[in-house]
């Protein structure tokens, strides 16, 4: 059933016996495991090897693995200041996994490890984690502040709830937006290429009209390259903005 | 495919028939999925945290203070040119004025001497003039009193031959100057 277009979602064992047991749950090495691998060791060699040179003029890959660098810098910088500065790891290592994996995923016959909600929300989750132990860390108690905006009383007894709702929606919005854009794309490609197959197998002038879906497939494979980084980027400016809260709290930035 | 049923039941595995369900939200193979986001996301972060971003924060503050150190070299040697031009435009400054100077005493020992040898050409044109004056003078006086002698010698001449009488010589000198009046 390769017409099925979410059987590309499916996340299926490579190897039939589980790996080890975590907590009674059964650990397999599945596709999604192999294109995580993929995706990380192709992000370290790229970002690690690019630079094994270390020119001064650089070559065109270094020059890219620099510009990835600096992209991300650039953005916890402005986003954050100067002290969020000492999540550039953090905040570089989701922006590289999220990147890589889209681009990955868009590899025809690959899995798109961002497309399964498990794994954006677990980022999600880390992010808004990392957020919230750093803002008490930093303000103790005084992070609550967070949730009261400079507004008279009777307006808080509005707002505050709103800023709670809106705080503790940010692991849903942060990991749904992934996760539908990367799914909706593969789905779409999938349905076309779907059609493509059908109307290519029924002869005539029906194959004739299959290359209509082809050539919606290239375009559509196009902006879904371009989703691809947006939804990485935006991912990380949002990781950005949501630091520079627990850092700064509404105060200034 | 010797697989047991329960793993085909428990993470859909393929082969038999089409597992059902919307598969992102399939739970059971949320353990696997957390479990190597983990060991992924945490390989990556070390890899970019200890090796990666070092090396390229590395090489790019390098380059930028390879660029300040040449362009401060850069600005150095403006300076050194800039100093060096000053020198040569002081020299050459000083040796035109010395060439003047020099030009100007060389202009003035020739006007010296030019006036030198024109005052003593003048001086001893003068004296020719003054010598040639004496000269001259001398001889008028002495042409005059040739013409005075003459004079009174045509004077008794003629007095003789018209009169018959001999006249001395004296007194036709003086009849000759009364008419001449000197």
């Amino acid at each position: 059933m390769a017409l099925n277009p979410m059987e590309q979602f499916e996340v299926k064992p490579l190897i039939e016996q589980p790996l080890l047991h975590i907590a009674g749950h059964p650990i397999f090495f599945t596709n999604q495991a192999l294109l995580m691998i993929i995706v990380t060791v192709a992000s370290a060699l790229f970002l690690t090897f690019a630079m094994s040179r270390r020119a001064l003029v650089p070559s065109r890959t270094q020059s890219m693995a620099e510009m990835s660098y600096e992209f991300v810098a650039g953005m916890l910088n402005s986003a954050a200041g100067e002290d969020g500065l000492k999540f550039f790891p953090f905040v570089f290592t989701i922006f590289m996994f999220v990147l890589f994996s889209n681009f990955f995923g868009m590899i025809p016959g690959s899995f798109t490890v961002t497309s399964q909600i498990a794994v954006t929300f677990a980022l999600a989750s880390l992010v808004i984690l990392t957020v919230i132990v750093v803002g008490f860390a930093k303000h103790g108690i005084g992070f609550l502040r967070l949730f009261v905006p400079h507004a008279p009383l009777p307006l808080l007894f509005l707002l505050v709830p709103i800023e709670l709702i809106s705080f503790l929606t940010r692991p849903i919005s942060l990991s749904v937006r992934l996760f539908a854009n990367m799914l909706a794309g593969h789905t779409m490609l999938a349905v076309f290429g779907g059609f493509v197959v059908l109307l290519g197998g029924a002869g005539g002038i029906l194959s004739v009209l299959s290359l209509a879906p082809m050539a919606l497939i290239v375009a559509i494979m196009l902006l879904e390259l371009l989703v691809a980084f947006l939804q990485a980027y935006v991912f990380a400016i949002l990781t950005c903005i949501y630091l520079n809260e627990a850092l700064h709290l509404h105060d200034h930035h | 495919m010797a697989e047991t049923p329960s793993t085909s039941e428990t993470t859909g595995a393929p082969g038999g028939h089409e597992p059902a369900g919307f598969p992102p939200f399939k739970t059971e193979t949320f353990p696997s999925q957390f479990f190597w986001l983990a060991v992924t996301f945490a390989f990556l972060f070390v890899v970019l945290w200890r090796v990666a971003g070092p090396r390229i924060a590395g090489t790019i503050s390098a380059r930028r203070g390879q660029i300040n150190a040449d362009l401060g070299s850069a600005q150095a040697a403006r300076g050194d040119a800039d100093a060096a031009n000053g020198a040569y435009q002081t020299a050459l400054a000083g040796a035109k004025a010395r060439a003047q100077a020099l030009a100007e005493a060389n202009r003035k020992t020739i006007t010296d001497e030019i006036d030198r040898a024109k005052a003593a050409a003048d001086a001893k044109a003068q004296e020719d003039v003054a010598k040639a004056e004496t000269r001259i003078a001398e001889m008028r006086v002495a042409a005059r009193a040739e013409v005075s002698r003459a004079a009174s010698d045509a004077a008794v001449q003629i007095v003789a031959r018209l009169t018959g009488e001999t006249v001395g010589t004296d007194d036709a000198a003086a009849a000759v100057r009364s008419v001449t009046g000197n």
